[in-house]
């Protein structure tokens, strides 16, 4: 527990400061050594440069009436993932990707800190008490606006998204590089890895059970299964890297986007409305809101690199949204060496070639219109606050790379 | 009395009288013997009423249980014992067995060429299904000692094919985290696509069972079956620490076993968790530890009673066996040591226990069959 918690850092405003404070109160109870903070702590803190989202974020917070780091605390603070979390200082100096995972739980870049489950407890709220309220689901027990069962779903969303990171980082044993550490360590890693991803796999399941609804547990079971397809997609090669196949097209991107992030939203939410029993026509509107967040959210993530150079171009990926579109549309002109693995091909190339065409505006415009998709879904919601705080963390991320553009 | 025979060994000739019975034989003999002795004298009794065509494929376990009785002082007796006319369980439930997997193939519905492979590997009909066909066997022998039918309602058919299903999800998980790469006769998954990919369609087939399971539409079996999950991970993790004082290592090997194995048996077939769990932990306690087992750091039970007669071996199992030479060490302690002796004969125990507890149902012949199964996982090590 100490080691993932020692490494933990924020960026995303004011409410992490006060989960760093609570945290290392709590490791220091818990474990009886002392968790320092690094310094780096401070100086990402003062640059958030998605300000809109942190602050649409925070506020959003405030109605859920739970900070969403904590969402993940209960099953970090198992006696097994403490456990794992000893052990992986022994990972310290190698390059397995656990360690990095490990380090994302609790900052995982800008868009991702735990905002599934906040998004799930938001619809749930936004979506109101039940119209048929059954034996399961009272009124009485409702806190800030959402059942227990909802909050429980709001975990158990974001235990799956951790444990298929996790599982994401095994590595193939043959292709060790020589700087990644010795095949012993990595061999060590992938147990780790294996049993806590594993672990969190099964948490989930058994909390799934406690819903006491199979039809929750066979949309989040599908979901799970979607996560799994992703990594066997043409776009991913044996390793799970990015790959360029040839007759690529926009449905690709599509399909790979829903299958690695939307599929757990889309599905998260409609499962919310399940629990609290809503109609069929707010079922899918749920589905369709996760599913757009998820489309708009990665769109924006993709077209960053292109607009700001500060992002670096080593961050463009291969299969992010403005090369397929232009690949799509330009199938003769390509680079040979784009495809396959993309070897011998400068990131800097790609960029020209990408800003070439009008890929970055079509892909702008697609972002801007999953976003309103999204918002459009909400129509059936009457107005609230929650409601208010989903539009705007949409709003925050369609925004987002416009900024990146002046 | 149906038949007197004799068997032969170097120093003496033992009688035996068989009689006939209505289940099966029952079997007179008079022996003097060290255990380990008694055990050969069984095998070849097997052996002979084997020959004699008394019993097809005799699984005379009974026998040994009772042999068993009379470990020391070594003074003649009479022990009696039954042999069962053996009820071969896989053919009892062989047609549905046999549908099983089709059915397995086709909840794996994936556009995922490559991930339908991987999920379907191991289901090539030649595994031998054993939890599955327990699940059977324990449903049928329970809808008999019910409605007096034995027939397999469709939602039991289900749980089977899913109790395969999740064996096979964490087999293959297992695989990658023993780096084992042979399963089966072949390549495991793990060997072929890599321990990345190994990884990811283990989660699939899980997330496809969990499906399956949720769709028969009933709470409990869902609480159950996923508590079972969530035991095979706590005993896997088990693996990562060594406890320190010996007592709580007993503990912990027994717990990591009943986690390991028999839960997702027991939880399979609710009503009859306890015989189900008891007769398949044998299956893991006994045995003498392989060299394989002992790398791998791991103390079996032999091992743990072994090391109540040969101190040294807890710091062996401290140190998990890491040294040179612990391993070697180790195998030659155990085999001087009655901790094989001592893990059978707790794994009779069990076994009898389990038989005991089968007998609370109307006779069937899934209950017989059940029974069988608890003698042939008995004396699978033979």
């Amino acid at each position: 527990m100490a080691s993932i918690l020692s490494i933990y850092y924020g960026r995303t405003g004011t409410f992490i400061f006060r989960n760093c404070d609570f945290i290392r109160m709590f490791t220091l109870n818990y474990h009886g050594f002392r968790v320092s903070l690094p310094s780096r702590f401070v100086s990402i803190f003062g640059t958030s440069r998605t300000s809109n989202w942190t602050k649409a974020v925070s506020e959003a917070e405030k109605l859920v009436g739970y900070p969403t780091s904590f969402m993940s605390l209960r099953c970090l603070l198992s006696d097994e993932l403490s456990n794992v979390a000893i052990h992986i200082r022994k990972l310290l100096g190698t390059r397995h990707p656990l360690l990095k995972t490990a380090r994302g739980f609790l900052d995982n870049g800008k868009h991702s800190l735990q905002t599934r489950g906040l998004v799930v407890l938001l619809i749930s709220k936004a979506a109101g008490p039940s119209p048929n309220p059954s034996g399961i689901c009272k009124e009485q027990d409702m806190i800030s606006g959402i059942y227990p069962n909802q909050r429980s779903l709001a975990e158990i969303i974001e235990m799956i998204h951790m444990a298929s990171l996790i599982h994401k980082g095994v590595v193939n044993l043959e292709d060790i590089q020589p700087g990644d550490g010795s095949r012993k360590d990595m061999e060590f890693g992938n147990k780790l890895s294996v049993l806590s991803g594993d672990f969190l796999l099964a948490s989930s399941c058994t909390a799934l059970a406690k819903l006491n609804n199979t039809k929750v547990v066979e949309i989040i079971s599908k979901a799970i299964g979607n996560l799994m397809e992703a990594e066997f997609t043409a776009l991913k090669d044996k390793s799970g890297n990015p790959l360029l196949p040839r007759n690529v097209t926009c449905s690709d991107w599509i399909e790979q986007t829903y299958l690695s992030s939307g599929c757990l939203l889309a599905e998260g939410c409609r499962a919310a409305m399940e629990l609290a029993n809503h109609s069929e026509s707010v079922k899918d509107a749920a589905f369709t809101f996760g599913k757009n967040m998820a489309l708009a959210q990665q769109m924006a993530d993709d077209i960053g690199p292109f607009l700001d150079h500060n992002q670096g171009l080593a961050n463009i990926s291969i299969t992010s949204a403005p090369i397929i579109r232009h690949v799509e549309s330009h199938q003769k002109d390509i680079d040979d060496r784009l495809f396959n693995n993309s070897e011998g091909i400068e990131p800097k190339q790609v960029l020209k070639m990408v800003k070439s065409g009008s890929a970055i505006q079509e892909c702008t415009e697609l972002c801007r219109e999953y976003g309103q998709r999204a918002i459009h879904s909400l129509d059936l919601f009457s107005d609230s606050d929650a409601k208010t705080a989903l539009i705007n963390i949409i709003t925050a991320v369609t925004n987002e790379q416009q900024l990146g553009a002046r | 009395m149906a038949a007197v025979g004799r068997i032969k060994s170097k120093l003496h000739t033992r009688l035996f009288q068989i009689y006939k019975t209505s289940e099966g034989l029952q079997i007179n003999v008079a022996l003097k013997a060290r255990l380990h002795n008694q055990r050969k004298i069984l095998v070849r009794l097997c052996g002979f009423l084997k020959y004699n065509d008394q019993v097809h494929n005799c699984i005379s376990i009974n026998l040994a249980l009772r042999c068993c009785r009379c470990v020391s002082g070594g003074s003649v007796q009479e022990t009696q014992v039954s042999v069962h006319q053996q009820v071969n369980p896989y053919k009892l439930v062989e047609t549905e067995l046999a549908n099983l997997y089709v059915e397995i193939k086709q909840e794996v519905i994936t556009s995922k060429h490559e991930l339908r492979e991987i999920a379907e590997y191991y289901f090539d009909g030649k595994g031998k299904g054993f939890r599955p066909m327990l699940v059977m066997l324990a449903s049928k022998a329970l809808n008999f000692h019910k409605t007096e039918e034995e027939k397999l309602l469709n939602s039991q058919r289900r749980v089977a094919m899913i109790a395969e299903m999740i064996h096979t999800a964490s087999l293959i998980h297992d695989d990658v985290i023993d780096e084992s790469y042979i399963r089966r006769g072949k390549s495991s998954v793990n060997n072929i696509w890599k321990e990345r990919k190994a990884i990811l369609a283990g989660n699939y087939l899980l997330s496809v069972a969990s499906m399956a399971l949720s769709r028969i539409g009933n709470k409990d079996v869902v609480k159950v079956l996923s508590q079972t999950l969530e035991d095979l991970v706590r005993g896997e993790f088990m693996q990562l620490g060594s406890k320190e004082d010996e007592n709580e290592r007993f503990k912990h090997y027994f717990t990591k076993t009943f986690k390991k194995t028999a839960s997702l048996m027991a939880n399979s077939c609710k009503a009859l968790v306890d015989d189900i769990l008891d007769f398949t932990s044998c299956d893991n306690v006994m045995g003498k530890p392989t060299a394989a087992d002992l790398s791998l750091g791991l103390a079996t039970a032999p091992v743990l009673f072994a090391s109540q007669e040969f101190p040294e071996l807890h710091s062996m199992i401290m140190r998990r066996f890491r040294q040179e030479g612990d391993v070697e060490r180790a195998r030659e302690l155990v085999a001087k040591s009655d901790g094989v002796s001592h893990t059978r004969l707790m794994a009779e125990q069990h076994c009898k226990e389990a038989v005991r507890l089968l007998q609370t149902l109307k006779s069937s012949e899934s209950r017989r069959a059940m029974e069988c199964i608890a003698y042939l996982v008995l004396n699978r090590q033979n």
